[in-house]
């Protein structure tokens, strides 16, 4: 079941197309990281999303129905340009947030105390916002966009601004919303954090949508079948013909570390039962995935 | 529309600046402003006459000096016997603040010239002091010079001063006595105040629209409720906090000035008002309504008003008695709620289109002039509340607000508080629509400097 059903979304402002008959899904209960390079249209897919803003042309539905703005109150929205008003005390903005979110007064400070608790933030609470740093105010920015429990959590760079401590933290907190049952939908340019936390991706170029599916499939499917092996002799390992070939083959002393190119469809039996053929003794042999980081550029750089 | 979350909304725009200090400050500082500005006239009158002025004076035409009559502001010693040379040197030291030199008579002009010496620049006053005194000196000269026996009798009688009432007719065809400087006045202070409170409170919306804009908070406040809610939210949390201080300093002022009058009683605060009465007439005479009423200035004015006060007084305390105080309060209030909503949605949309308040300037041009237009006309609405120009300056929605109050207080047909109250609620609506579009997108728009080609561009936008 998705949360999320975009169908070819269109947005236009003026001439500029910034999306273009984008159609994803955002399953139920997953991470999904939405990527792409700067000005792709990643923020405007997000603020429609938000019913923020009202797309030139398709339909979202959400939980299966058209997106209505009562569905917003199940949304929570961390936008990149992160903001609260300066003048105004914590306390006071995080339940002026949380009641436009459709919490009642009493509702808001129970659990806005309990998220103070929670962080160690209690003592902010009569500070104004201008008094605390950047890390501080994100951090009571992070709470006022999940105090409400939204269904939908979109998260745009929400470790930008944060010490390796803090992230730490909240990238805790998003494991643990996913285990309540939330969805959370991940925009960001940090790849490693795309492979540790998601689920599924979209990637989206130039206002249209160039892949989106499961993290692992994705990885898979743009792999080169390369495999690196370890293994100690004397010698060097030998090439098999149309088996595989070897990329590199980096000796210290007896113990080797190889990368093979193996050809599509290789029968990954046959390969080892040629290197075991030969005088050498097996210390690991895996498949190499490539990164994220690599499979984005890949991508991107391709359309250009 | 959800009405819960506007709710939420008006309330933080209302409680964050009704909390504010200067919130406070003005709210309690403006009646007392209020009642000083009735006490402040005659204590000025009082404060600014001159004390004990020492004045020589060299009379070489001998026609003069009998009437250099001396008073609790001036000295004048005659001086006549002593060289203008030797006097002047020694002006100062004879503790004389001025020295005045009549000429000898030009027995064919028959007239004399006077030169004034001081140490310091003469007041204007002295100076007329002076001057209508040879004056009287020299006319009366030349009166004398004809030789015909009880001229100065004619003259006398000749001079005429014909006090003028002006009374107010009702259906019933009952006269009432009135002043109409009091008119003048209380039209003036509503347009006053009116356009403050329309040019400030909407400035206020501005500022708060740019403030949400640059601070980023925008973005999570319209994914959580629309962006026309957050624009109305905050015009009418903005408009509670502007109707809850003009309800206290009524409140305030009434109950100090009742406070006071109930202390030193209600005849010295008429007197006061009576003071202020004839200094606004003088001054709004000085601003060109009657230029022939100029000559009644200055010496003339004090003599006259010790025997004009007392039916000038009654009129003053008639008029003041009479004022339809219920009928102005509601209509400040009409005025400046449909005013201030106007031109509050104006500016919204003039705060969504910039990232800060330095880039307002050009975009705001076209909306504060006609509110300064409007001014101007209700300047000249308290002189001639019938003209044309002041007539349809209260039936135009731009300018209606402030015009037609300043016409209230001298009655307006109820037709045309009607059609201006119907064309203002229109244009509102309007308006209020035309903003809201350029509201919606303009405060996600960053990085570029929005011009009046963008702003069509956004309105074409569906």
């Amino acid at each position: 079941m998705d949360i999320i059903q975009c169908k070819d979304v269109s947005k236009s402002f003026g001439e500029k197309v910034a999306l273009d008959h984008v159609s994803v899904n955002i399953p139920k209960g997953m991470i999904f990281g939405l990527l792409g390079p700067n000005g792709a249209g990643k923020t405007t897919l997000i603020r429609i999303i938000n019913r923020i803003t009202i797309p030139s042309g398709g339909t979202i539905l959400f939980d299966g129905h058209p997106i209505t703005q009562s569905d917003v109150e199940r949304i929570g929205y961390l936008p990149e340009e992160r903001g609260l008003y300066r003048k105004m005390k914590v306390g006071d903005q995080a339940m002026y947030l949380a009641q436009l979110k459709g919490m009642s007064a009493k509702d808001a400070g129970d659990a806005l105390r309990s998220w103070f608790v929670k962080f160690g933030i209690q003592s902010w609470w009569n500070k104004k916002v201008e008094e605390l740093s950047k890390g501080m105010a994100q951090k009571v920015q992070f709470i006022t966009t999940v105090v409400h429990r939204p269904s939908l959590l979109i998260l745009d760079e929400p470790f930008s601004g944060f010490d390796p401590v803090n992230a730490q933290l909240i990238r805790d907190e998003i494991l643990k919303l996913k285990e309540e049952g939330s969805t959370i939908v991940l925009s960001t340019h940090n790849m490693e954090s795309v492979e540790e936390l998601c689920d599924n991706i979209a990637l989206i170029n130039k206002s249209r949508l160039v892949i989106t599916g499961g993290v692992d499939e994705i990885r898979h499917k743009y792999g080169n079948n390369n495999v690196e092996l370890v293994y100690t002799s004397s010698a060097s390992l030998q090439p098999a013909g149309s088996l595989f070939r070897i990329l590199s083959d980096t000796c210290d002393s007896d113990r080797h570390t190889a990368v093979l190119s193996l050809e599509r469809g290789t029968d990954t039996n046959e390969v080892l039962r040629h290197i075991i053929s030969q005088p050498l003794v097996v210390n690991s042999y895996k498949e190499l995935v490539p990164r994220m980081n690599d499979i984005f550029i890949k991508l991107v750089t391709e359309e250009e | 529309m959800n009405l819960h979350i506007i709710n939420v909304i008006i309330g933080r725009e209302y409680m964050t600046r009704v909390k504010k200090k200067s919130f406070l400050i003005t709210t309690f500082l403006g009646p007392i402003f209020f009642a000083a500005m009735c006490i402040l006239p005659s204590l000025i009158m009082f404060m600014s006459t001159d004390k004990g002025k020492e004045v020589a004076v060299i009379d070489q035409s001998g026609i003069v000096m009998p009437y250099m009559t001396s008073n609790e502001e001036t000295t004048y010693t005659d001086c006549s016997g002593i060289p203008v040379d030797s006097m002047k040197v020694r002006c100062k030291e004879a503790g004389m603040d001025a020295l005045v030199v009549i000429s000898p008579l030009d027995s064919v002009g028959k007239t004399v010239s006077v030169d004034a010496y001081s140490g310091k620049p003469m007041s204007v006053d002295m100076k007329d002091a002076i001057r209508s005194r040879v004056n009287e000196a020299v006319e009366n000269y030349r009166l004398e010079s004809y030789r015909i026996d009880g001229l100065r009798q004619i003259i006398d009688d000749v001079k005429a001063d014909v006090p003028v009432s002006t009374f107010t007719l009702d259906d019933s065809g009952e006269e009432k006595i009135t002043s109409s400087e009091v008119y003048m006045i209380i039209s003036l202070v509503l347009s006053i105040i009116i356009y403050m409170f329309i040019a400030m409170f909407s400035a206020m919306v501005m500022q708060s629209v740019i403030e949400e804009k640059s601070s980023r908070v925008v973005e999570v406040l319209v994914s959580s409720v629309k962006a026309t809610e957050l624009m109305f939210g905050k015009i009418i949390g903005v408009a509670c906090v502007a109707l809850t201080q003009f309800l206290l300093w009524v409140v305030l002022t009434a109950v100090l000035v009742l406070g006071v009058g109930s202390f030193v009683g209600f005849d010295s605060i008429a007197g006061s008002a009576n003071v202020q009465t004839e200094q606004m007439a003088q001054m709004t005479e000085g601003l060109g309504v009657d230029p022939s009423a100029l000559d009644a200035t200055g010496m003339n004015m004090q003599v006259e008003m010790p025997q004009e006060g007392s039916s000038e007084m009654a009129a003053v305390l008639e008029t003041v008695k009479d004022i339809n105080y219920p009928l102005i309060l509601i209509s400040f209030v009409v005025y400046f709620v449909l005013g201030y909503l106007l031109y509050a949605s104006l500016f919204a949309a003039i705060g969504s289109a910039v990232e800060n308040e330095a880039d307002t300037q050009q975009l705001q041009l076209p909306v504060t002039i006609p509110l300064l237009i409007a001014f101007f006309i209700a300047f000249y609405a308290f002189k001639s509340p019938d003209s044309q120009v002041v007539f349809w300056g209260s039936v135009i929605p731009f300018t209606s607000p402030i015009v037609m109050l300043a016409r209230i207080p001298f009655g307006v047909p109820a037709w045309e508080l009607a059609l201006s109250i119907v064309l203002l609620v229109v244009t509102f609506v309007l308006i209020a629509y035309l903003s809201a579009k350029i509201y919606k997108i303009g405060i996600l728009m960053f990085g570029k400097k929005t011009s009046f080609k963008d702003l069509y561009k956004w309105l074409k936008q569906k």
